[in-house]
């Protein structure tokens, strides 16, 4: 469970986000949306620790998340490529991961076996660094490294950019998977209204930091998003 | 003019890239360094003649010159080799551009001659001609003396980049570089082949004969058609920009690592970086060169009542490799930071992974530095002293002060003489780590004895030692208060 309250964030002077009261419960689907520069990236990295809050806080499971290590073993993330370390080929990335949650190479091995659909041949096998993959392949590997500890919490931001038709299809059917079966709480922002849609059930709107509208998820869903970002 | 425009584009690229302007206070400093440098080697040039003179010699300080030119001409080589940085115009968004490819190379060929250090010779060169050449040989033979030192400059300059470009400079290159220069020397040494006679008589023929610098004329042309074929055969990115080496297949075993839980993976991990990357790659290669920096000050007398300096020295050798990556050590990680601090490492145990690394480090200098005893057993009390020292006080230090460097540091960029990342504040962390122990020594010698000063600097380290769990706990503190303004410096990229 994630609990915002009184969060801003101001960068010289100017609010980047402003976000009175929000709970994420456990086991929901958290979709974020919203035109660039809206405040998706900066909400993320705060529940992460990885900026600090100009004021108010955050709470994952009833304990501030500012310069404390625990919530760390329940959260799994992936942002963007500063998420992964490129030097590494992706086995020996997965195996580094995978020990820091505990894991023995059998528990990874047989993890990476449920993903060989999704990876597609491509990734592992092939002792390549993951700096010399493409943006789709390093976002596969990223979103895998994220999962790869059984997190209860798992915080994805675009995770539908840059992946090939097919492997979008096969990721939304892998997270509302996730979903059912595990009751995973899910924070997913994206560009693409039909596919958060389909895996979220509950879908936040942000403008200029602030929650603009707060859906749950039915028919109507898409299209009110789509006649809210019609221009 | 489209090469005025490219001309533009260079300045713009380095004008405008993050933190010039925030730099200005160690770019000021650079521009010092290279005035001083410009004044010693001014200095070089208007006594080198007298130096010559004396040195008791059958031919003249010209013939002098000339034989040790071949010399300078391939140490100067082999050091570009290592230290040259290619010149790199980020092609692609050119190459889709009307541009003719003919031009962009010559560009990249030419551009680096324009460098100011490729004339910075002539500040010795110049002197000398007017002084010595032209006082035995003429006015003319002194004027062909710097037309040819200029143009050895300009073909050694596209030489290297030739290399660079075909040979990509890995340890074997390197490996290569010193076995060539040693046999060359030992040749020389036992009078088999004397490379001096034969650059006093080539060099010598050059400019003393009227059409003589056709020669080296030849040499430049012909470098310069190398560069010219290579970029010919070559001239997509992905072949030019040095990839190929990423491509390579990477499997290594950490397994021995991997004992030692948490803290082994990570120590891995960052071993992995070290040496998977050029930056920190060419950091270990001068390393190397740099363990043999006590040889200078061991063995020579002059330093023998300046225990301080030598002190220096002593903690410099065995410290090395700590004191080389231990001011960047978070910043290393800026590339992955966001990973590490996100995945589930606490933060004790991320820098306790990087003070067992620096410890290993400083266990490794030490042994590799044992052979320096041979000069003496105070050489042994020195380095005992200077090990214990620097991991029980300077190793906090810098894992303390490491959280200060908050520049984003980009590996995969070209190598040594590389100061992307330093701050004004990365001098700053070197005043307390360097001076304050040798004025320790200076201090205590003076009222005592040196015995006395090393005993206490051993002391001091001995307690750095027993209360290592407090200050990594100092350290911990420290590095939560500036986690953000690391994870934030660390998201700009230049």
């Amino acid at each position: 469970m994630i609990t915002l309250s009184n969060l801003q964030k101001t960068y010289s002077g100017v609010t980047v986000l402003d976000i009175p009261e929000l709970t994420i419960k456990s086991g929901e689907s958290f979709g974020l949306v919203g035109n660039n520069g809206a405040g998706k990236t900066t909400f993320f990295r705060l529940i992460l620790d990885l900026i600090e809050s100009s004021a108010g806080e955050i709470l994952v499971d009833d304990i501030k998340v500012v310069r404390n290590d625990s919530w760390k073993t329940t959260v799994g993330s992936f942002l963007d490529e500063g998420f992964l370390i490129d030097f590494l080929t992706p086995e020996e990335y997965f195996s580094f991961v995978g020990k820091l949650y505990n894991k023995t190479q059998g528990d990874i091995d047989a993890f990476l076996e449920s993903f060989k659909d999704f990876f597609n041949t491509e990734i592992l096998g092939t002792k390549k660094l993951i700096r010399d993959f493409s943006k789709g392949n390093q976002k596969k590997i990223g979103i895998a490294a994220a999962l790869l500890g059984d997190p209860k919490i798992l915080i994805l931001d675009e995770p539908f950019t840059a992946l090939d038709p097919s492997s979008q299809i096969r990721l939304k059917r892998f997270l509302n998977d996730l979903h059912t079966r595990f009751q995973i709480t899910m924070l997913i922002s994206s560009h693409d209204l039909n596919h958060v849609t389909e895996v979220c059930k509950r879908i936040v709107i942000l403008e200029k930091g602030k929650v603009v509208k707060d859906l749950t998820t039915g028919d109507d869903t898409l299209k009110e998003l789509e006649a809210y970002f019609a221009v | 003019m489209i090469v005025t425009d490219l001309i533009r584009h260079e300045w713009k690229k380095s004008i405008r890239s993050q933190g010039f302007y925030k730099n200005l206070a160690v770019n000021t400093l650079l521009g010092f360094m290279t005035l001083y440098m410009a004044a010693i080697l001014l200095f070089l040039g208007f006594s080198l003649d007298n130096m010559l003179e004396k040195a008791h010699s059958e031919y003249t300080p010209m013939e002098l010159f000339n034989g040790a030119l071949l010399y300078i001409m391939l140490g100067g080589l082999a050091i570009r080799f290592f230290m040259q940085q290619l010149n790199t115009i980020n092609l692609p968004p050119y190459q889709v551009l009307p541009i003719k490819r003919r031009l962009l190379v010559n560009f990249l060929l030419i551009k680096p001659l324009f460098n100011p250090i490729n004339y910075f010779h002539l500040f010795v060169v110049v002197p000398f001609a007017i002084q010595s050449v032209s006082k035995y040989y003429g006015v003319g033979v002194a004027v062909r003396f710097i037309l040819l030192c200029v143009i050895l400059v300009w073909s050694n300059s596209l030489l290297a980049a030739y290399f660079k470009r075909k040979f990509s400079s890995g340890f074997w290159g390197f490996l290569f570089i010193v076995i060539l220069f040693v046999t060359l020397t030992a040749l020389e040494y036992f009078k088999i082949l004397s490379l001096f006679t034969i650059s006093k008589v080539a060099f010598g023929f050059i400019v003393k004969t009227f059409y003589g610098l056709l020669i080296p004329v030849l040499v430049l042309v012909g470098a310069y058609f190398l560069n010219i074929i290579f970029f010919y055969k070559n001239f997509y990115p992905e072949s030019f920009n040095s990839k190929i080496t990423t491509q390579q297949k990477y499997q290594s075993d950490w397994s021995f690592l991997k004992r030692f839980g948490i803290i082994g993976e990570i120590i891995g991990v960052e071993l992995k970086l070290i040496l998977r990357h050029k930056r920190t790659k060419s950091i270990l290669y001068m390393s190397g060169f740099f363990l043999f920096y006590g040889l200078i000050f061991y063995s020579n007398a002059a330093y023998a009542d300046r225990p301080g300096f030598l002190f220096f020295v002593a903690m410099f050798v065995t410290g090395l490799l700590m004191l080389m990556f231990g001011q960047w050590v978070i910043s290393w990680d800026s590339g992955h930071f966001d990973s590490l601090m996100t995945k589930n490492i606490p933060i004790r145990t991320y820098l306790e992974a990087n003070y067992y690394m620096l410890l290993t480090f400083n266990v490794l200098c030490f042994v590799l530095t044992s052979p320096y005893f041979l000069f003496g057993i105070h050489v042994f009390y020195m380095h005992i002293a200077a090990f214990i020292f620097n991991s029980g006080v300077n190793i906090f230090l810098l894992l303390y002060l490491a959280t200060y460097n908050t520049k984003r540091i980009d590996l995969s960029k070209s190598s040594a003489m590389n100061y992307q990342g330093t701050t004004f504040k990365s001098f700053l962390i070197v005043l307390p780590i360097m001076f304050v122990p040798i004025m320790t020594i200076y201090g205590i010698t003076m009222i005592s004895s040196m015995k006395v000063a090393l005993l206490v600097l051993t002391f001091l380290g001995l307690l750095g030692i027993v209360f290592r769990k407090q200050l990594i706990t100092i350290c911990v503190k420290q590095f939560n208060n500036r986690k953000y303004a690391l994870a934030e410096g660390f998201r700009k990229t230049e």
